[in-house]
């Protein structure tokens, strides 16, 4: 086990490498000088040697008078000892920005996974079991219209109907907490940020519950025919220890892998849901960072969401291997 | 006994069965047409205008002397036949901002007094546009990275499987961000960058299904009498390889859709005055207090169209399954 896990981290390191550099290359090597751009965006470019001196100075300051290849060597050194160099826009460490942003989206989307997994995987088995149902029906036809609903339609209606303006204010306008909330005591602050986090949750988890509700429907409605499921009805089984220690345990295989396939969409997803309730988290920060070309928080954002998928696919890996012990994990490579 | 029919029309047999599919298949060329003829359903000129005794054809034909004439609410003498929109998607009217849905202006109109409706429907364009090409952009690559990973085989597999791992692993949304600040936000680049990012998913299954296909006969067959690679790949073995392929595109044009009015709502899409629906429910934000309509109407656009393609791509999906073929 502890040979097969060191193996599979060190498979990780070239993926990693290959994401950063692909990154790094294409940001370097795309049309537009941002030096240049913002440079001049701030007035500094002047005519003649000091606009010149001033591009110059910013171009070693982040390596840019070097060949890709050795920049990326000169950042990738510095990774190494956690060093993501300091943000082109407040000139604070990267780090520093990133340690403050990575815990709100964290958890933020921790919060709306457990929802979902909560709500999605019972409500699919009922969904399969009484299958052609009223419920089933009614319950696939919701589903498919949650599915379909974008994201960002679903938080503005929100923000609209429940935080203030002509109709419902029940709700705030976005942020994580009250400026107010400062000195409350602990268990205010938390009601407080909770009452900020409704609306951004709700928004993050509905998609989310649609999409593995369906799935868990459709592999459940796989395992129920198949035909070890008959053998433990005609043992005399009850219809509980069937459904829930034969068939569920079964259909818990693809559900794992799932978790490996919604990690790389979070960071995506959190610039959008962000944007919307103005949450200082990493979907803002990246936004940010990509309005203003600042590379080093690019390069730090691309670099920690790759670790967080990578991880995510190993941990799934391993996952995999709990619920079905048929698959020997040292056979899969 | 009856004539053996063919995979495709098996297929579109059962996808008739399903009502859902079926209603998703007529609301998506439905929205092709929209997208098509949105000149002749929001103008400011009429079909037809008979005056002084002549037949004049404005949206058909130029006349310098209708120059600039408006034909709305009987301004003009004579017989006016104007489309269902009066109104082009650029024409303001600085005296009716921000107005609630009313007769004048079914949709209402946005902030420098547009008509929505009009809007919308130009807007159908660029998702159609932009859906399909990007889609076919990255099947095009994927159809052809895929097929010599599973032709091929070996090394070359490796190679490629490797390299598809790698992009996996891309926050996708991010990386589009990323390269539309640096490329510059537009049309084209849009389609280019949702194109060349989304084809990994595409590979993997033509892919698996040449693993499959390769070891059957009549690939051997074709081999045996000659065939060069080139043609055992695209057309023997391809063409049993597509079905799979196409519900994946069906998919792909829904949350490209989804994509690029993700992109328009964070200014990154399609630029002004070219109007997009991400980007009209991204502009009502500033009025979101009481201008409802404006994030109503270009929401449930992408919502329906989105809805469309899932529908169809279902439908399509189970026609195409052998397991769930129903009695």
């Amino acid at each position: 086990m502890i040979k097969y896990l060191v193996k599979r981290l060190l498979l990780l390191l070239p993926t990693f490498i290959g994401i950063s550099l692909i990154t790094y290359a294409m940001i370097r090597l795309a049309p537009g000088d941002y030096t240049t751009l913002r440079a001049g965006l701030q007035g500094e470019l002047k005519a003649g040697a000091i606009g010149t001196e001033i591009i110059e100075q910013e171009k070693k300051l982040y390596g840019l008078d070097k060949p890709v290849i050795v920049g990326y060597w000169d950042w990738f050194k510095r990774l190494v000892v956690l060093d993501f160099g300091v943000s082109r826009k407040d000139g604070r460490p990267v780090a520093e920005r990133i340690a403050e942003a990575l815990p709100i989206t964290l958890s933020l989307n921790i919060i709306s996974m457990i929802i979902v997994y909560i709500i999605s995987i019972p409500g699919g088995i009922v969904s399969a079991l009484k299958k052609d149902s009223l419920y089933d029906r009614v319950s696939s036809l919701v589903l498919f219209i949650l599915y379909s609903l974008p994201s960002f339609w679903v938080g503005l209606l929100l923000l609209m109907v429940f935080s203030g303006g002509d109709y419902l204010n029940l709700f705030p306008l976005g942020g994580i907490i009250s400026d107010w909330a400062e000195d409350f005591s602990f268990f205010d602050r938390m009601v407080n940020i909770a009452w900020h986090l409704a609306l951004p949750v709700i928004t993050l988890t509905y998609g989310g519950f649609a999409f593995l509700s369906r799935y868990t429907r459709a592999t459940m409605l796989d395992v129920i025919n198949q035909q070890y499921i008959m053998t433990a009805r005609a043992k005399g089984l009850s219809e509980k220890r069937v459904v829930l220690v034969h068939a569920f345990r079964n259909s818990l295989v693809p559900l794992v892998t799932l978790m490996a396939t919604i990690l790389p969409g979070l960071l995506g997803g959190s610039v959008i849901v962000e944007s919307i309730f103005s949450i200082p988290g990493m979907g803002m920060l990246a936004f940010e960072a990509i309005l203003a070309r600042d590379i080093p928080v690019i390069m730090a954002i691309a670099s920690i969401s790759a670790v967080l998928t990578l991880l995510g696919i190993l941990i799934a890996d391993i996952l995999y291997g709990v619920v079905d012990p048929r698959i020997r994990l040292e056979a899969r490579q | 006994m009856t004539a053996a029919r063919g995979y495709w029309r098996t297929a579109w047999r059962e996808f008739r069965r399903n009502r859902l599919a079926l209603a998703g298949l007529v609301l998506v060329l439905a929205l092709f047409a929209v997208a098509l003829f949105a000149p002749f359903i929001a103008s400011d000129k009429p079909y037809i205008y008979a005056a002084d005794g002549r037949l004049r054809f404005p949206i058909l034909f130029d006349y310098p002397e209708l120059e600039g004439m408006n034909f709305r609410e009987g301004a003009v003498k004579g017989f006016v036949l104007m489309p269902p929109v009066p109104y082009t998607s650029s024409e303001y009217d600085l005296d009716a901002i921000v107005m609630p849905p009313s007769a004048r202006h079914v949709l209402g109109t946005d902030e420098q007094g547009r008509d929505l409706a009009a809007r919308m429907i130009h807007g159908t364009r660029v998702s159609i546009l932009i859906g399909f090409i990007a889609v076919f952009i990255y099947v095009t690559m994927g159809v052809i990275i895929g097929a010599l990973a599973g032709y091929y085989g070996g090394v070359v597999d490796m190679v490629i499987s490797r390299f598809i791992e790698v992009i996996i692993c891309f926050p996708t949304f991010f990386l589009i961000l990323t390269i539309l600040a640096l490329v510059g936000p537009s049309l084209v680049n849009v389609m280019l960058v949702i194109g060349v990012t989304g084809w990994t998913g595409i590979a993997r299954i033509v892919r698996g299904e040449f693993l499959k296909i390769r070891e059957m006969e009549f690939v051997q067959a074709s081999r045996a009498l000659g065939a060069r690679d080139r043609a055992v790949i695209f057309r023997h073995m391809l063409p049993n390889a597509l079905a799979p392929v196409l519900v994946s595109a069906t998919f792909g044009i829904a949350s490209t859709i989804l994509i690029e009015s993700s992109l328009s709502f964070l200014g990154f899409g399609v630029q002004p005055p070219t109007p997009s629906w991400g980007d009209i429910l991204s502009q009502s934000r500033d009025f979101m207090d009481f201008a409802w309509w404006l994030t109503l109407v270009p929401g449930f656009a992408i919502f329906i169209t989105i809805t469309a393609y899932n529908l169809v791509g279902e439908g399509f999906q189970d026609a195409i399954d052998p397991r769930s073929v129903r009695k």
